[in-house]
Order: structure tokens, then C-alpha cells, then sequence
């Protein structure tokens, strides 16, 4: 029988790291709810910013966590080109195309990050990455729980900008109807620039905090892609704040899941909810387009 | 339109096909290596490369290789599978069939090189390989024309307990083995640890396997810590190596022994741990410090030219390398039979000890315990070998 520290510890543990993805697949529902675009390169982005984070601990010896806000600047400054020069041009002939034009991205960010760093698995180092926190029964990793403040402060902030500011308004009339949207004035294109940019800064964040709490390496983008899709399925499409929920509520659930079946079986039991919610609940669990 | 299409793929055809034939026609023996240079194990793919080109470069820096008479140059052909046996498998296949290779040198672990391995044995063609272990290698089906330079899982499963024993660690007896459903990992993990483990007294008190690919383990740690496991062994790869590693110190739990085997052999593993990888053991096949024609050198010239921390599998890969150059010098031949049969009759001192193979085809190399200490590694098993002390408790 499972000791009740090994089952609330993994738990919690499940619940604060759900939280951290939360952010990164926040990047990927607010492309899709505006572009629809499912960014088949978003896992690539995630690692372009554990990459920069890695870089940036490095050479500058400064907690990456405090070089978050240029990590993400030079993320997003990344995306725009990208949307600029690749994207934009195929905006009138289909998702199909912008979504083939990102799995070539994804594959040449692959490619790129092996010449550029080597194909070695890496992780920040930072000292807290290893230490645990204790309390009562419950034993977490201290670095789960920092990165989950840092992802809850960021996907209120991105719930903020959405909700409250003339940029928001104008991403949710073009997410609700772009036609209807550019004739009353709201340049949908530059909306959809910023957005992407915006996704992929989440993505960069995101990655730094996986980086620093896990490992990674070139060819790990897939899987956070797929764990990203999961959230997103779960907590609804553009759905902020049920983003948020959706990374908790995959987090819980694979936690039950390792407990009861295995470590091995966290990821099934996340692609078998992913599945099940598609089928019986296409929406998500959060309505509404907030 | 549709006519200059198919002219255009017609002369494609003619051109693809003239410089396929000539590069299969020239006046040099191709070998080609289907190696992971990127995925999960490109940090041991790196390694077997360095190794495989310095055979070959010491080759034809003498002259090359001679045949029918005719001294002829060898050209190593490498193709990266990303860590996917898939593409290992079809990386053999190109290189015998397209870009002409004679024989073929192995890739990385029991799952990408046996896959290679039955390509080359279907096509007839011989594949020396190392980094393979010989259970793992064996279990597959009585090979022909495959020969594997490498180590044996029972040996390597009783070094680390043994070291234990003999440097007279004190521990709770009880031990918990993780490991990877790879075909090595099931071997080792699923089958030899437990039977190991209870013929020196230790009480199993749990035994968790996981897919290859696997991140999370926060379950099977809390398991073993709230069991108070003070032996862990671990077989997993390298990315996976790191994430136990970590994990388990964000999880506040270290027991006073931990092994883990594959995974924490390449440099990268105490690279990316920093002091985190400071105790940890490893099974180890070779050490710069062996006895053995070239060995000191070996490792000095892979740090001299890389500027990087050398590691086992440049000796194993160079070995594996210079049996088939060998081979074919025997043979006075590119006859893949003529090959194989002087594979066969390989006896002979390499960089990694002795060649032989068995009947089974495979040669076994000698194991030591290997224990990460400040970045590198130090033999602490056998103490007839050992290059450092044994560091105990895990810190």
C-alpha cells in the first residue's frame, strides 16, 4: 500500500508542475484560438528558450529566472520574422499551409540547435533545481513551486492584457470574427503578429522554467508540443485562465496515474484524457473565450 | 509540361544511378556506420564516431588497404539514425546498397544496433560492432556475419555490489532497482539485479521499470525513499540518467549507493549535474590507465583534438573499427565471406585487451567499477585497478 507521503508528495508535485506547463501551452491556445494555427513548432520555441536560458545562466553567471523578461523578448522577437516573412503570406490560403510551413520550422529549429549546441541532453544549473521543500507529509521539489508562482503570475498577466487592454480587445474581435473585426478599423494582421509573438514568448518562458526544473535537448520539443495539446484540449481553446486549469487538472490526473499504474504510464494516461475530452467534451471543461 | 517532367526525373535517374555506381566503383572500400548523432544517445554517437574516423584516417594515412593486389583507400560513410532504429535499420540499408559499403561498423546500444545488425545479416554483409552488451546481443538470434566487441551484463551487474563489499560500505541492505523496458534494461534491470542483489543478502524492496523515453519519476522515488532503500541501481539512458538524478535531490532523497548504468557513462551526464553526479557508479569496459597497446594515447589525442573530456566509447568504437580494417587486410579482399572469415580468426591485443570471438561471436571485454568524482571518472573496482578512492556516502 502507497505511503500517504509518497501519494499527496506526487500529487502536489503533479499539480505545480501541470501549473508550469500551464504557461507554455498557453502560447499554443492563444495561436490557435486567434490564428488558428496549431504551431507545430512550439515545442521548438519552448527550447529555444531553455536554450537562452542555459546561455544566459552561463555567460552572465544571473539567475535565469531574473532574465526572464529578456528571455522572452528575444523569443518573441524571433517570432516576428517568422510570422512576417513566412506565415503572412500564406495567411489566405488555409491553416494547412502555415501549419506545414511550422512543422519545417520545427524541424530545421531541430536540426539548427544540433550544429549550433551539439545533440547533448542539458539543464540549468541552478542550485534551488535540486533542493526539496518539506512540509508535513509533503516533500515537492522547491523549484516546482517557484516555477509554478512564475507561470501563475505570467498567465494572469497574459489574462490581463486579454481582458483588459485595447490589444486584447482587438485580439478577441479578431479571434471571434477577423472579417468582421478589420472593418471596424482592428489591423488583423499586426493582432496576429503580436499574438504569435506573444504565444511564442509564452513558449520561451515556459521553456526556460522546464529547463531549469528538468533536462532537455534538441530533439525534446515534441513532447512538451504533445503535453501542450493535451492543456489545451482540456482547458479549452483561447480559454486563458482554463489553460491554467487544464494544466492543473493533467498534472493531478497523470499523478494518480503514475501512482496507480507507474511512472512509465503518466504520459498515456495524459494522452488517453486527451483523447476523451476530444470525443465527449470537444470545448473543453472551461467555456468561454476569455 | 508532363514530358519535360519525366525527362527532367529520367536524366535525374541517369545521374543519380552513374554517381551511385561510381562511388561504388572507385578505387576505395567503402565502410559505412548508421551512428545516433542526435536524438537521446547522441552523446555516445559522438564518441563512436571519433573513433571509427581515427581508425580509418590511421589507415590511409599508411597507405590504405591493400586488395586483389591493389592498395586502395577506405571511406568511412556515416549516417546519423537520431537515436531510431528505424532509421538505423534504413541507414543500413542505403549504405550497403546504395552507397556501396563492404561492411558495416554498429551503432549505439542493443535496440539501434540490432536493428542494423539484422539488416547486415540479411544482406550477407559483415558489422563489427561494440557497444552492444553480449546477453542483449545474443538473445537477438545466432549471428553470421555480426561480431560484437563488448562487455557481459552478469559481469556488469555483480561489479558494483562487489565494489561495495570490498571497499567494506556499510549499508541498510536494502536495495531498489529502476529501470528502462529497453532490451538491456530489461535484461539488467528485469532479470540480473534481483538475482544479483539476493546472493549478496540485500532485501529488493522495489523493482520499477519505465519506457525508454520516460521524464517524470516522482512516484518510483517517493517509493523507494518512503522504503528507505539505501542501494539504488538504475538502468537508463543518458537524458533519463539526468532526470533521476535531479529529481531525486529536488525530492530530498539520497540513498548511500547509486548506480546507474548506460545513461551515466557519457561526459554529458556529469556535465549537466554539475556536483550532483559526484558518487555516482557506472559500469565501465575501459580506462586510459589500461595496460593495453595505445590506450594513454587513445585518450589524449580525442582530448587534444576536441578539446573535451574523453570517454569509454572512443575505445570500444576504435577497437571495433580497427577489427574490420584488419579483417579485410587478412582477407586481401572486399569478398564480404573472405571478411567474415577472417573475423573469425580475429586473435589479437587491441586498445580495449584482447580480441577473440566466441562461438557466439562476441568478445568480452573485462568490467570495472567506474565512480564520477569532480567531473571525471575514477576506477574504484577491482582495487587491484583503482584510480581513486571509493567515495562513500553518496553526497
Amino acid at each position: 500500500m502507497l505511503a500517504l507521503s509518497v501519494a499527496s508528495s506526487s500529487i502536489v508535485s503533479g499539480v505545480l508542475l501541470g501549473g508550469m506547463l500551464a504557461l507554455a501551452a498557453l502560447g499554443l491556445s492563444i495561436v490557435l484560438g486567434v490564428m488558428r494555427l496549431v504551431n507545430l513548432a512550439h515545442g521548438d520555441f519552448l527550447l529555444v528558450g531553455a536554450y537562452a536560458g542555459f546561455f544566459f545562466f552561463t555567460f552572465t553567471g544571473v539567475d535565469p529566472l531574473l532574465g526572464l523578461p529578456v528571455i522572452a523578448l528575444f523569443v518573441a522577437a524571433l517570432a516576428i520574422p517568422v510570422y512576417r516573412y513566412l506565415l503572412q503570406p500564406l495567411a489566405e490560403r488555409g491553416a494547412e499551409a502555415q501549419m506545414m510551413t511550422m512543422f519545417a520550422i520545427s524541424i530545421i529549429l531541430e536540426n539548427v540547435f544540433v550544429l549550433a549546441f551539439s545533440a547533448d541532453t542539458r539543464s540549468i544549473g541552478v542550485s534551488y533545481a535540486a533542493l526539496p521543500l518539506t512540509l508535513g507529509p509533503v516533500t515537492v521539489p522547491l523549484v516546482y513551486v517557484i516555477g509554478f508562482a512564475i507561470s501563475l503570475v505570467a498567465i494572469l498577466a497574459v489574462h490581463w492584457l486579454i481582458a483588459r487592454t485595447a490589444f486584447g480587445r482587438d485580439l478577441r474581435a479578431s479571434a471571434a470574427d477577423a472579417e468582421a473585426a478589420a472593418t471596424i478599423g482592428v489591423d488583423v494582421n499586426r493582432v496576429r503578429m503580436l499574438t504569435f509573438a506573444l504565444g511564442v514568448a509564452c513558449a520561451g518562458i515556459g521553456g526556460t522554467l522546464i529547463g531549469t526544473a528538468f533536462q532537455f535537448s534538441p530533439s525534446s520539443g515534441g513532447a512538451y508540443l504533445l503535453n501542450s495539446l493535451a492543456i489545451v484540449v482540456l482547458g479549452g481553446l483561447g480559454n486563458v485562465l482554463g489553460t491554467l486549469f487544464g494544466g492543473l487538472a493533467l498534472g493531478a490526473l497523470q499523478s494518480v496515474g503514475g501512482l496507480a499504474l507507474g511512472d512509465g504510464y503518466r504520459d498515456l494516461v495524459g494522452m488517453a484524457i486527451f483523447l476523451l475530452v476530444l470525443a465527449f467534451r470537444p470545448e473543453g471543461f472551461a467555456r468561454g473565450r476569455r | 509540361m508532363t514530358a519535360n517532367a519525366l525527362k527532367v526525373c529520367a536524366a535525374a535517374i541517369v545521374v543519380a544511378t552513374t554517381f551511385g555506381l561510381a562511388s561504388a566503383s572507385a578505387d576505395e572500400i567503402v565502410i559505412g556506420a548508421s551512428l545516433p548523432l542526435s536524438g537521446p544517445l547522441a552523446g555516445f554517437g559522438s564518441f563512436q564516431q571519433w573513433g571509427y574516423k581515427r581508425a580509418v584516417d590511421e589507415v590511409n594515412k599508411a597507405g590504405g588497404i591493400e586488395v586483389n593486389g591493389k592498395k586502395e583507400m577506405v571511406k568511412l560513410i556515416i549516417r546519423d539514425d537520431k537515436t531510431d532504429p528505424n532509421a538505423t535499420a534504413s541507414n543500413t540499408e542505403t549504405l550497403l546498397s546504395r552507397d556501396g559499403a563492404v561492411a558495416m561498423l554498429g551503432s549505439c546500444t542493443p535496440a539501434l544496433v540490432n536493428a542494423g545488425a539484422l539488416v547486415a545479416e540479411r544482406a550477407k554483409k559483415p558489422l563489427v560492432t561494440g557497444c552492444d552488451p553480449l546477453e542483449a546481443f545474443k538473445s537477438v538470434r545466432n549471428w553470421k556475419w555480426v561480431w560484437d566487441i563488448f562487455f557481459d551484463e552478469p559481469e556488469l551487474a555483480n561489479a558494483e555490489l562487489k565494489a561495495v563489499q570490498d571497499w567494506g560500505a556499510k549499508t541498510n541492505m536494502k536495495l531498489a532497482i529502476w529501470h528502462d523496458n529497453g532490451p538491456d534494461g530489461q535484461v539488467v534491470g528485469g532479470k540480473l539485479w534481483p538475482e544479483v542483489a539476493k546472493s549478496f543478502g540485500y532485501e529488493v524492496v522495489q523493482n520499477a521499470e519505465f519506457p525508454v523515453d520516460n521524464t517524470q519519476f516522482t512516484s518510483i522515488i517517493g517509493e523507494a525513499k518512503s522504503k528507505d532503500a539505501d542501494v539504488v541501481l538504475v538502468d537508463a539512458i543518458t537524458p533519463q540518467a539526468i532526470a533521476i538524478r535531479k529529481q531525486m535531490a529536488a525530492e530530498g532523497y539520497t540513498p548511500k549507493v547509486l548506480n546507474i548504468e548506460k545513461g551515466a557513462e557519457p561526459v554529458q551526464f556529469a556535465e549537466a549535474l554539475g556536483k550532483l553526479s559526484d558518487g555516482v557508479l557506472v559500469g565501465g569496459y575501459w580506462d586510459p590507465s589500461f595496460p593495453y597497446p595505445a590506450a594513454a594515447d587513445l585518450s589524449k589525442a580525442f582530448e587534444s583534438e576536441t578539446k573535451l573530456s574523453s570517454s569509454q566509447h572512443i575505445a570500444d568504437s576504435y577497437a571495433a573499427a580497427q577489427v574490420l580494417l584488419d579483417a579485410i587486410v587478412t582477407a586481401g579482399s572486399t569478398d564480404a565471406g573472405k571478411i567474415n572469415a577472417a573475423l573469425a580468426k580475429t586473435n589479437k591485443t587491441y586498445v580495449v585487451g584482447p580480441v577473440k570471438f566466441d562461438e557466439n561471436h562476441t568478445a568480452k571485454l573485462p568490467i570495472v567499477a567506474l565512480q564520477w568524482q569532480g567531473g571525471k571518472t575514477v576506477i574504484v573496482w577491482p582495487k587491484s585497478e583503482k584510480t581513486g578512492d571509493f567515495l562513500f556516502p553518496l553526497p
